[in-house]
């Protein structure tokens, strides 16, 4: 309120405007006017189309050296240059973004399922089997998550599968711990009670009511966790731990041109771009993922 | 333009007050054209369902508004001072020294963190101009004038250490500590029990009195009107429909609304015969804009020009103003269409088939402390509990919070299990929860839910089910339009509907209902009562009806069971125990609930239930309700009296029950 008495401002009568109230309606409008969801689209979707038809452009083929044009600055042919064997940067990026995308959305999903699974059984019947988890959870959260993937990659060697692995088992406490506490938010509502009264099955209980309802959030921090484990994936790759060359991805992309920094600067720049790129859509889609799946949120 | 005539000038000034809410669906015009005053020592109530802007009048007058709410229009002259035009810091002072205000959650309106001492001396120093030791002395005094027992001590305490109604006295004395000509109180009440509350309604009432200040509060109690008000404002849909003194609005309510809400309040002297007069509908969506009258749909009075054209305010007498087009109201016309049907009692001989027995059921939650295993802290939440619930009867139990009412629903539906005692049912038991927003799995459509406890137990095919989901929401007086909606798209009245067609789908011999009409605004409890009582006409199904709310539960209820600190103390037929209780505790709830009627409540004695209820974890030797008794003698505090029958159908547990 000002400090005089004001005039009544114009009203716009905004039923006027979006007459149709059917729920399809609401979310469209809703996701229309969630600009960061739309932002993470406009990077993600043209990324998704490049690498589904890498095979069908006039590239040259990630792997394929090229002895007679090494070190090239960006040209029309190679549009990010190409390096000291004369391999085409931007084939081998666009290789790289679908480890990166690989990675992050495998890491994502496993977390989540894991994550929901012993999540809700710990918060679900608490007790024994709730300490049970929660006390490795402890032990696994006591790490840096970087340390440990570095430690179990150590275990389980280099290469897609165990990066993968290693990232998830890193970042499934966060997620148990997550569903934990939503699980014991949801366990005492009124409709867990209706449902028990018809003596339900602990299993009803938790696939009909408990996981639709904690879904939303959880699916807001595994768009969380797949940036995340897109940029450790790129961080173990470039300290050597995690896809071998000669296969690329983004992490050892940049590890290779970091030599050639002065001579070759588009090397180890343009993939690092692509990395931020990449990283920021995801950050933008749990942000707009959270705008649209919690009201409140909305200012 | 209300007190015309009067020589001293208002104290509170209203005029044209405008308040609107940007919201996602549109503009809510929150408060529409409010004007009133208050003189100096007067009391004046604003009555009104939530929604209907009596909160936001409050905010708007104390310039406490956050956004998207904003005052747009008309003015607050405060002493003839225009608030609108101070600064935030003469505000700041205007906030304690000349309004005082005590908000409705007494759980939330003080930090947690600080001492009351802390708490209270700031202000005082501050508004007043002392130093600490005389604010700390003054804090004291006002504490012990709340009815704060052992104030030197009690003001070292931190929050959360005192009880909802030791801190809401904390808030009044607050409030007052700083001298204020006004005292705005939102709800002061409406979180406590009803004999907290009349101590509190007490207090207020003195203090003010004493020091000559003017109070507005905001209540949808009708009967704290009837104790507490000179003058009543009813608001509808953000507009002031009518202004009176208590005596007329009580006696001559000229609009409809008005009229409306004193017709469904359950008569507490009459045995009730027939069904609640129900006010049709529901209030307008204030996200519309409201051609017309906004009350013109739930009002069988309307003509043409109600939908044309709002009416304004018009004198109906000396200090009386009301709203409506229609000289007379509703005059003497029912206020729906529905047939006055006759409320069938268990009366005389009750059916005899007991469907629940319940003997000698203790539920014990024990919590060992921290540092010792050995050393526990016993609550004793349901204690050495025997009660019958026979084939279609209500019984209604009745007690305050933390009397263990609500375990026993839990244990009757076997969510909790009982420490010792036998629970006997036959049939199912079914439950209507309290809150129905939370009731529902906000992911399920209305059809789903309904059909839930079918499908748990396979009952028939896809095709009976649904036909049973269409049948049964039929029943509850809704229609299948309301399948396909999401629980967030419905009123809280329709969502209890809901709640009672789940309850019903399986055929239950018992439904439990836990504080069914708490949730749900004044103009809609009629509704959900009556449906419970023609459903338990048509189905012969019994109801355990657990409520604070005395009026209710005697109007629906066969027999009422007074619940005390774990235990039943008084249990009978309704109308007898409403009206010549046996047990000291009945007779103090009874006295502690306000009747809406001007008339009575001034006659009624002041008297009112002293002290608190004893800690749960206390181990009372004697009759638990020695501590609060007016009767008590040693017997009382050594021995403790058992449920015994002393009259033909009535039990008590008291030593002296004739």
């Amino acid at each position: 309120m000002s400090n005089t008495a004001i005039t009544p401002p114009e009203r716009a009568d905004i039923t006027r405007f979006f007459p149709v109230k059917t729920v399809m309606a609401l979310r469209r409008n809703r996701f229309l006017s969630n600009s960061k969801m739309i932002g993470a689209l406009l990077i993600l979707a043209p990324l998704g189309l490049l690498i589904l038809c890498a095979p069908l452009l006039p590239l040259q083929a990630p792997l394929q050296t090229n002895l007679m044009a090494m070190m090239q600055p960006p040209s029309l042919e190679h549009p990010f240059g190409t390096d000291r064997m004369g391999r085409d940067i931007f084939s081998r990026t666009l290789e790289g973004v679908k480890i990166s995308l690989q990675v992050g959305l495998s890491v994502a999903a496993l977390a989540l399922v894991v994550g929901m699974l012993l999540g809700t059984l710990a918060g679900f019947f608490g007790g024994l089997i709730d300490r049970a988890i929660m006390v490795i959870v402890d032990i696994f959260m006591a790490f840096p998550s970087l340390l440990l993937a570095i430690g179990l990659i150590a275990v389980m060697g280099t290469g897609l599968v165990p990066v993968v692995m290693a990232i998830a088992i890193a970042d499934i406490p966060r997620f148990i711990r997550l569903q934990r506490s939503l699980v014991l938010g949801l366990r005492t509502r009124a409709y867990i009670d209706a449902a028990r009264t018809v003596h339900a099955s602990q299993f009803w209980l938790m696939s009909r009511h408990i996981v639709p309802n904690s879904l939303a959030p959880m699916l807001v921090a595994a768009s969380i966790s797949a940036a995340n484990a897109i940029l450790v994936e790129a961080s173990l790759s470039f300290l050597g731990l995690g896809i071998m060359p000669p296969a690329p991805s983004l992490g050892n992309l940049i590890r290779e041109g970091q030599l050639y920094m002065e001579q070759a600067w588009w090397i180890s720049t343009l993939p690092g771009v692509v990395i931020l790129l990449i990283a920021i859509s995801f950050h933008f889609l749990s942000d707009g993922m959270r705008q649209a799946l919690d009201p409140r949120s909305r200012k | 333009m209300i007190h015309q005539g009067e020589i001293t000038a208002p104290l509170l000034d209203v005029r044209n007050l405008r308040t609107e809410f940007a919201t996602d669906g549109g503009t809510v015009r929150a408060v529409d054209d409010a004007s009133f005053s208050i003189m100096p020592g007067e009391r004046i109530a604003v009555v009104g369902e939530s929604g209907s802007g009596k909160s936001a009048m409050a905010m708007s007058i104390l310039r406490l508004l956050v956004y998207p709410g904003r005052v747009v229009a008309g003015d607050v002259l405060l002493e003839g001072t225009n608030i609108a035009q101070l600064s935030e810091r003469q505000l700041n002072q205007l906030r304690g020294r000349s309004v005082g205000t005590v908000f409705q959650d007494p759980m939330s309106s003080l930090d947690p963190v600080m001492r009351i001492s802390k708490q209270m001396t700031a202000p005082i120093m501050r508004n007043l101009g002392m130093n600490y030791k005389e604010a700390h002395a003054e804090a004291v005094e006002w504490l012990r004038k709340v009815g704060i027992p052992d104030p030197e001590r009690r003001i070292t305490a931190f929050p959360f250490e005192m009880s909802g109604g030791m801190r809401q006295r904390v808030m009044i004395a607050m409030a007052l500590s700083c001298r204020p000509k006004l005292l705005i109180a939102d709800e002061p009440t409406t979180a406590l029990d009803v004999t907290i509350q009349a101590q509190i309604v007490e207090i207020l009432k003195k203090l003010t009195s004493e020091a000559n200040t003017a109070m507005m509060f905001i209540t949808h109690d009708l009967g704290l009107v009837a104790r507490l008000a000179d003058k009543v404002a009813v608001m509808y849909a953000g507009r002031i429909v009518e202004f009176a003194t208590v005596e007329e609005i009580f006696a001559a309510p000229c609009h409809p609304y008005t009229q409306s809400l004193l017709r469904t309040i359950p008569s507490p002297t009459a045995l009730n015969t027939s069904r609640l007069p129900q006010i049709p509908g529901l209030p307008p969506d204030m996200k519309k804009a409201i051609q017309g009258c906004a009350f013109r749909e739930r009002c069988r009075a309307a003509t043409d020009i109600c939908a044309r054209e709002a009416p304004a305010l018009t004198d109906r007498g000396a200090s009386h103003v009301a709203a409506c087009w229609q000289p007379e109201g509703l005059g003497s016309s029912p206020i729906d269409a529905q047939p006055d049907r006759a409320l069938r009692r268990n009366d005389g001989p009750f059916r005899d088939r007991v469907i629940v027995e319940i003997n000698n059921l203790n539920k014990h939650f024990v919590s060992s402390s921290f540092l010792s295993r050995t050393k526990r802290n016993v609550i004793r939440a349901v204690n050495g509990v025997s009660l019958r619930v026979r084939q279609g009867e209500t019984l209604g139990i009745v007690g305050e919070s933390g009397c263990g009412k609500s375990t026993l629903a839990r244990l009757l539906l076997g969510l909790e299990k009982p420490s010792s005692g036998e629970i006997f049912t036959e049939g199912l038991t079914q439950m209507v929860f309290q809150d129905p927003a939370s009731s529902f799995n906000p992911k399920m459509r209305i059809r789903s839910i309904i059909e839930e406890p079918l499908l748990v137990k396979r009952k028939g095919d896809w095709r009976t089910r649904q036909a049973r989901v269409e049948e049964l929401v039929k029943l509850v007086g809704l229609d299948e339009a309301h399948l396909d909606r999401f629980p967030g798209q419905l009123s809280g009245g329709q969502l209890q509907r809901i709640a009672v067609a789940r309850a019903l789908a399986l055929e239950p011999s018992v439904v439990v209902a836990d504080e069914p009409t708490s949730a749900l605004d004044v103009s809609v409890r009629a509704q959900i009562i009556n449906l419970l009582a023609d459903l338990k006409q048509e189905l012969g199904v019994a109801f355990v009806f657990i409520s604070h709310d005395l009026l209710t539960v005697q109007y629906i209820s066969d027999r009422i069971a007074v619940m005390y600190l774990g235990e039943v103390v008084e249990y009978g037929p309704a109308d007898l125990v409403f009206n010549s209780p046996s047990h000291p505790y009945t007779k103090a709830l009874i006295d502690a609930v306000p009747i809406p009627d001007p008339a009575r409540e001034a006659k009624r004695a002041s008297a009112v239930l002293k002290g608190e209820l004893p800690s749960p974890l206390s181990e009372i030797s004697g009759c638990t309700f020695a501590t609060r008794c007016p009767l008590a003698t040693e017997q009382c505090r050594t021995e403790k009296p058992k449920l015994r029958q002393h009259r033909k159908s009535r039990e008590a547990a008291c030593h002296y029950a004739k």
